[in-house]
């Protein structure tokens, strides 16, 4: 990128990462290396049914293996006194270990604790379980039926967060949420449109594969403090809920969170934590739990989602707009009821339609616990309403691109929630991407042909864009303390959690750039609720932006006391100075100057002590109609993306290769602009993967491909010939020097974006994710009325929308 | 997970391991990189395990008897993979080795190992079949040897008994006019499994015409599919398109193609036959650069 004119010294600049160097010289030290000393091994037992009656747990063998310290059960943690047996950010409704029934395969029945790994191990899987079989139910859509399996009988609210607060659930159903939103009558202009396109998109769960499996480490001290270290990207959502679990004081439960090897949306709430310290409690021991790869698919994966769509278009224009979307949230909601609510208010895509209709089910299903995954379900839906625009500019004899902007939100606009829409840079990703994918390289290298192609004759070519759009999680709130030397080096305390996104690098650029400081000189620690403030979560792009602002707060204040104290020693206006290079210097006669170290010295008359300086940061949203999800303010932001893709089919295997990648995403303005482009670039080829190929597959209820043996990630090889990115600065006013979040807006368009491009080249529409060379090759022949057999109706789908 | 406990068995004959095996009804360990992540996942669980490692004469690449090429079943895959006479000699089997996993598991996995896991979606299978390969078995009571072909039996089902162990794989002698390919079809990332992988072994006479053609296709079956008739086919006939089509469509009746995550029956019966004719015209294309190849050398 490159900037005309810089008006900062460090952000904007493309500093190098601060946790670069650790993490490439292999001496980062994550949860797994941290050795506690006396600590039990845990070992975890899974059932292996989706949906049963537990009759008995025999753990007698399990407890004669030699160094088993403890076998705990479902039944045992009922005999508890004081421990509140389940937990969960929407309702508590997930148990630390399952008791009555299962409700997935994989689902913790058992922890033993053990003197080691390998004893504990053994021990758990001796520990056996009788069952009644239950019917289970995997297919979101048939799980929001009357008459489904039910999974709970009834749901406990959480009341953890402002914005489920209101949460009751659907007793008698799975249905955790149905969230509304009403616009116009969509229905009537529907029934009044000369043409409807009506589809159904379905996507799998997905696993976030984060290279850095669950762990955690617990004990309690002699008085009683709880002292938890998990790999967990909410650190202070773990300390209130282990306090509630325990009943005990917040001041009494320390979490502290290293640097997470990858996260995604996977390590989110409680995960291991909450049975981690039950089992401290209960051995009165410090005990540890490290997963295997193989049980993180057991944990967590992204929402399965069966999004049906509705476009209705009346004398050459879109008229109404309806979405049905069933978010899967497997056994436990999680904050599946959030991603309903907030991202189900965006179901109709970045459009300025007349009538507008969502309903939005968040819903139980005997399957792996759903969680955010980058993007926080917005892929989901952009599948639905990005391949719509193409659809309907089909039938309206339109460019697909110049239909976008005849519809597309811009500033000022009111969205079909009556919000009104700022700062939204969608009109300039979507040049943007337009502008590259139109444009074809002058030296085009030769193809990229299909595996074992040596001519282009069974090659097909095509583009498509696709754009994408998102509300910052609102509202949240954000605190920081700075902390200033008088060597001029500086602290930044901040519980966001470091997880590869380069929230430290940033808000170290931040601290740096407002006190005039090397940005190596500041040091940003890692969250430890006895040392950092404050942070809702560390998740939805919204760290730069939130606790970007509260460092600049609590910088500014400590700017104040040094530009005071300068003042005084200078006898200079404090209005004319400039802090720069440690020091402060009069703007008009900049040899008037005077150091940080000096400045300390001035105003203290000794060194050694600290400035520090307080900063908070909240994020606002005015609560939605129930019935119509009409609010004055849904969000504190937006993020804009855009993605465009070519790519080549080969039409005799139905092959994909995405050949040329561009994203699109507008950043405000960019803190590190290198940082941003790699954020892009890893949302991007994070999502080739489950746009191609990946799926977690489910057969009987039961996962069939979690490791990495079966479970297929995008290797090198993969990656498209061209990955363009493209950073778009539409500054945001309220954002820290402008900047917003960047960490999603790579992963909302790309799907679309392949899915209009195959349509392109080979003239089929692909509404199952991912869209494998079987799906093309099916598509294709069905579309040339040679369908295939009905024998060939025995594939095991990917997705599992309704019939 | 870690790997349960168990008891490693070290003996140095595999007369004596064959012994072992037999007696602790257990079975051998050559590279692990199967057996271990399926104890790890306890789809396994031995009580004691028979590692072939301190057995002498087993491992390496060395001239057979016959002129070809005889592979110790302890053999590396890499090892084999990069072997100076492997790589000039049968590029075909070399060139199949880098494709399969990664090079970590290749400097692990062997020759033998993986011939014994008997998965149909293993790699290395059809380029041996394609070149002929003879695969030697010992036990306590003996030895004995067959054509790898006829190894393959069913579902991860193999010729070998219980208490036998793959002693080595031969290769019959090499031709100056010979030209090969394996064609890996993945249908999902690069890395992943095969849906169906096809090996073609041709050699030709002096006048470029096809003397005799072995086409072998992996993971489309529950073994490996040696297709028959492709000799009367191609046999004193260049390999044209419309040669290599008819090759291809030998796959409509021979092949019983097997469901797995990676394609329907359907799929990999569709897509088979498109595979053979290319890798059959990718190998045609490669000779004459192979021949100069070999004549710069």
């Amino acid at each position: 990128m490159t900037r005309e004119s810089i008006e900062w010294s460090v952000v904007g600049h493309d500093v190098l990462r601060l946790d670069g160097p650790a993490k490439v010289r292999g001496v980062q030290r994550y949860l797994a290396d941290k050795v506690f000393p006396g600590a039990l091994h845990l070992a975890l037992a899974r059932s292996t049914h989706p949906h049963a009656k537990i009759l008995r747990v025999d753990t007698r063998a399990a407890g004669g293996v030699p160094g088993v310290a403890a076998v705990f059960t479902g039944e045992n943690l009922l005999a508890v006194h004081g421990v509140r047996p389940c937990y969960g950010p929407a309702f508590r409704d997930q148990p630390i270990l399952a008791f009555g029934k299962v409700r997935y395969a994989g689902e913790p029945i058992a922890a033993v604790a053990a003197e080691n790994r390998e004893a504990a191990e053994e021990a758990a899987a001796l520990i056996e379980a009788e069952y009644e079989e239950l019917p289970h139910v995997q297919n979101p859509f048939e799980a929001a039926q009357h008459g489904a399996p039910l999974l709970h009988d009834s749901l406990e609210p959480a009341g953890a967060f402002a914005d489920l607060m209101a949460l009751k659930g659907h007793p008698g159903t799975n249905i955790c949420t149905h969230y509304k939103q009403r616009q116009g009558d969509a229905e009537k202009a529907l029934a009044e449109a000369d043409h409807v396109l009506e589809d159904t998109y379905t996507c799998p769960p997905v696993s976030h594969a984060h290279l850095e499996p669950h762990g955690a480490a617990a004990w309690f001290e002699p008085g009683g403090r709880l002292i938890v270290h998990t790999t967990s990207q909410t650190p202070y959502f773990v300390r209130g809920d282990l306090a509630a679990i325990f009943g005990i004081a917040l001041a009494d439960v320390r979490v502290v969170v290293p640097p997470l090897g990858g996260s995604y949306g996977g390590k989110i709430y409680d995960k291991l934590e909450p049975l981690t310290c039950l089992m401290a409690k209960v051995t009165s021991r410090p005990v540890q739990l490290h997963l295997s790869r193989e049980e993180v698919f057991y944990t967590s994966s992204r929402h399965g989602a069966a999004t049906k769509i509705w476009t209705g278009i009346k004398d050459g224009k879109i008229t109404a707009r309806k979405v049905e979307v069933f978010y899967d949230a497997g056994a436990y909601a999680e904050v599946g009821p959030r991603i309903a609510q907030k991202t189900g208010s965006t179901a109709p895509g970045p459009y300025k339609f007349p009538n507008v209709s969502v309903d939005a089910f968040c819903v139980y299903t005997n399957k792996t616990p759903s969680g955010p995954l980058r993007g926080f379900g917005v892929p989901q839906l952009a599948i639905a309403y990005e391949t719509h625009m193409n659809k309907a500019a089909t039938i309206l004899e339109k460019d697909p691109v110049a239909l976008r902007r005849e519809y597309v939100l811009e500033e000022g606009d009111l969205y079909s929630t009556g919000s009104p829409v700022t700062s939204i840079g969608l009109r300039a990703c979507l040049d943007s991407v337009s502008r590259v994918v139109e444009k074809t390289s002058e030296n085009r290298p030769a193809p990229t042909l299909g595996p074992g192609l040596t001519q282009e004759k069974h090659i097909a070519r095509g583009r498509g864009i696709a754009l994408g759009f998102k509300s910052v999680i609102s509202p949240t709130i954000s605190n920081a303390i700075v902390e200033l030397n008088s060597d001029g080096s500086a602290i930044v305390r901040s519980a966001t959690v470091e997880m590869g996104q380069g929230a430290t690098t940033a808000f170290a650029q931040i601290a740096a750039e407002e006190l005039g400081l090397d940005v190596n000189k500041v040091h940003v620690t890692t969250p430890d609720t006895d040392q950092s403030p404050y942070d809702t979560l560390t998740a939805g792009s919204r760290s730069t932006y939130h606790m970007g602002n509260a460092v600049i707060g609590a910088a500014r204040q400590i700017r104040e006391k040094l530009l005071e104290t300068a003042s005084e020693a200078l006898e200079i206006p404090s209005e004319e100075f400039e802090l720069r290079e440690g020091r402060v210097f009069s703007r008009s006669l900049p040899e008037r100057a005077i150091a940080i170290p000096e400045i300390f010295l001035k105003r203290f008359g000794a060194p050694g002590t600290t400035l520090t300086g307080e900063g908070t940061f909240q994020g606002h949203a005015v609560k939605a109609d129930p019935e119509t999800g009409q609010t004055p303010r849904m969000t504190e932001h937006w993020f804009a993306g855009a993605s465009g893709a070519e790519v080549e089919v080969d039409t005799e295997t139905g092959f994909v290769k995405v050949t040329r990648l561009v994203s699109s995403a507008d950043v405000g303005r960019a803190i590190n602009p290198r940082h941003c482009v790699e954020q892009v670039q890893g949302a991007a080829a994070m999502t080739l993967g489950f746009a191609l190929f990946e799926s977690m597959r489910i057969e009987d209820g039961r996962l069939v491909n979690g490791s990495f043996l079966e479970y297929p990630l995008t290797a090198f090889e993969d990656m498209p010939r061209e990955f363009i990115t493209d950073i778009v600065e539409n500054p945001l006013e309220s954002g820290p020097y402008g900047a917003r979040g960047v960490g999603e807006t790579g992963t909302m368009a790309l799907k679309p974006a392949i899915v209009n491009a195959i349509h392109d080249a080979v003239d089929i529409w692909l509404k199952d994710m991912p869209v494998t060379p079987e799906k093309v090759l099916r598509a294709m022949r069905e579309a040339s009325g040679a369908a295939p057999g009905k024998e060939a109706s025995g594939a095991a789908p990917d997705g599992e929308g309704p019939k | 997970m870690g790997v349960p406990r168990f008891e490693l068995l070290e003996p140095v004959t595999y007369e004596e391991a064959s012994r072992l095996i037999s007696a602790h009804e257990t079975i051998p360990l050559a590279g692990g990189t199967a057996i271990i992540s399926m104890m790890r996942q306890r789809l396994f669980n031995p009580s004691h395990i028979v590692s072939l490692h301190k057995i002498s004469g087993l491992g390496g690449v060395s001239p057979a008897k016959s002129g070809g090429l005889s592979i110790g079943a302890m053999a590396t895959l890499r090892s084999v993979e990069i072997h100076p006479a492997v790589r000039s000699q049968y590029p075909l089997l070399s060139e199949t080795l880098s494709s399969v996993a990664n090079v970590r598991v290749r400097w692990s996995a062997t020759v033998g190992g993986n011939l014994a896991h008997g998965d149909y979606r293993l790699d290395p299978p059809g380029a041996l079949i394609a070149l002929g390969a003879r695969v030697r078995l010992g036990s306590a009571r003996g030895e004995r040897e067959l054509q790898l072909e006829d190894f393959f039996r069913g579902f991860f089902e193999t010729a070998k008994e219980d208490d036998e162990i793959i002693l080595g794989v031969d290769l019959p002698p090499t031709d100056e006019e010979a030209s090969g390919h394996y064609l890996k079809f993945t249908s999902h990332a690069s890395a992943d499994w095969p849906c169906v992988g096809v090996a073609v072994y041709i050699k030709e006479n002096f006048s470029g015409k096809c003397e005799s053609a072995r086409v072998v296709l992996t993971a489309a079956a529950q073994t490996p599919l040696l297709l028959e008739g492709v000799d009367e086919i191609l046999s004193g006939e260049a390999v044209t398109e419309a040669a290599a089509q008819k090759v291809a469509d030998l796959t409509h009746s021979q092949l019983d193609s097997i469901e797995d995550s990676s394609g329907s029956t359907w799929y990999k019966r569709e897509i088979a036959p498109v595979l053979v004719r290319r890798a059959l015209l990718e190998a045609a294309r490669r000779k004459p650069k192979a021949r100069d190849e070999r004549r710069k050398n």
